[in-house]
């Protein structure tokens, strides 16, 4: 194995993306709607995609480009005590569906992330925002695993490799925090519908 | 209808001006996904080379007892943690090595900062754990943090490895002399787009984690063999 065969594992499934372009433009208009109307957006994720969920919130919180509002969103993977504290008490499948059944409100938004889509937490947790009526947002692998159906707007990425699929969700969660501004920028088309 | 229209009808409410928006919405997101493609081709170009040399460079340290630390700021601090994460906890998919991610503890993070500075966050770590043989990672998009400036100078004062990721043209992190000796490893993704460097970083850490994983097993098998 060499340097260049790591790389070109990447190509296909990055390449992919583009064929997530409508799922994603979907995604982010019903985002900009709820954020538009005051809605906050909660993100989880276990391992490797917990450091992705904070990363999402902070994109929004704080945007790198200079001039872009700042949005309300939240990691639900930031507090080590309730985590902790509820995969203790409850069990781990419920350390994000708790916080989300104390914060979320129906305005809201809901982001799972999972690379292989077989994570127990993050399932439980977008079940709980859809049953408050939240819009649910899902990230995953391969086919989605069991994930699929599971949320209103699911992008996957066609890899079974965890590290290539985490590299093409952070272009996507990118393209998503910078799409969901365009939106916002043009509130006319933010009134009526907007999927959840 | 279109398929678009078939499968998200709701969008085409808003009349012909959300039309022509998603259209833009979504040639925008294939515009990034062939940019990252493109900025992954060139880091192979400039970097392939070295990525193997610090990779076999890490494993040295590894095996002969190093640890790995971790640090960014915002979005790199959750890469700092991901890398971290990975060298410490990868599942099957290789064998766990020591990791830390100078960037979890909040109680050192706010008591530093507020005692000392924030410019001291990870120096003041690397000095308290950092020990000769041990390696220094450092992400940053612009390559201009004073912290991780800092604790770069800390790692190569008691003999580290360091390694850094930065974005743009390299920054101050371009203009430290541990980088210009050949003995420590900078990878300066050359894009303007702190998101796009992000991604490209990403690829960088993970195939450096690979590699290592890949020299570590190797010199295993070799050792068996003889």
């Amino acid at each position: 194995m060499t340097v260049t065969e790591v790389f070109r594992r990447r190509a296909e499934p990055a390449a992919a993306l583009a064929g997530e372009a409508g799922t994603i433009a979907a995604a982010c208009h019903a985002m900009a709607a709820r954020f538009h109307r005051g809605g906050r957006l909660f993100t989880f994720g276990t391992g490797g995609a917990a450091t992705d969920a904070q990363h999402v919130a902070v994109e929004f919180v704080h945007p790198v480009i200079v001039g872009k509002r700042a949005l309300p969103a939240l990691s639900l993977t930031g507090d080590v005590a309730t985590l902790t504290g509820v995969g203790a008490g409850a069990g781990f499948d419920e350390i994000f569906a708790h916080q989300l059944r104390c914060f979320g409100g129906p305005d809201d938004m809901a982001l799972g992330i999972s690379p292989d889509g077989r994570c127990g937490s993050v399932r439980r947790a977008l079940a709980t925002a859809r049953d408050l009526g939240m819009l649910t947002v899902a990230l995953a692998g391969g086919d989605g695993g069991e994930l699929a159906g599971a949320a209103d707007h699911l992008v996957t990425v066609p890899s079974a490799d965890p590290r290539v699929v985490k590299e093409v969700h952070v272009t996507a969660y990118h393209v998503l925090w910078e799409l969901v501004h365009v939106f916002l920028e043009q509130p006319d088309v933010l009134t009526g519908e907007d999927g959840a | 209808m279109t398929g678009m229209q078939q499968l998200y009808p709701f969008l085409y409410a808003g009349g012909p001006g959300l039309d022509a928006l998603m259209a833009d919405v979504r040639r925008s997101t294939a515009e990034k996904a062939a940019d990252i493609a493109r900025l992954r081709e060139s880091v192979l170009e400039e970097y392939g080379e070295a990525l193997a040399v610090c990779a076999a460079r890490m494993a040295d340290a590894f095996r002969a007892g190093g640890r790995l630390f971790t640090f960014g700021n915002g979005g790199s601090s959750t890469d700092a943690q991901d890398v971290a994460a990975l060298f410490l906890n990868p599942g099957d998919a290789g064998r766990p090595l020591p990791a830390l991610a100078l960037t979890t503890d909040v109680a050192v993070v706010t008591a530093l900062s507020n005692d000392i500075g924030f410019e001291v966050v990870f120096a003041r770590q690397l000095a308290a754990f950092g020990r000769p043989g041990d390696i220094a990672l450092a992400l940053s998009t612009s390559g201009n943090s004073d912290n991780l400036i800092a604790a770069l100078r800390e790692a190569a004062r008691r003999g580290m490895l360091t390694v850094g990721l930065a974005g743009y043209t390299g920054g101050q992190m371009a203009e430290e002399p541990a980088f210009s000796d050949g003995r420590h490893h900078l990878f300066v993704v050359p894009s303007s787009s702190v998101h796009r460097i992000q991604e490209a970083q990403t690829t960088i850490y993970h195939a450096l984690w690979e590699l290592t994983q890949r020299e570590l097993t190797q010199a295993e098998l070799d050792r068996e063999a003889r």
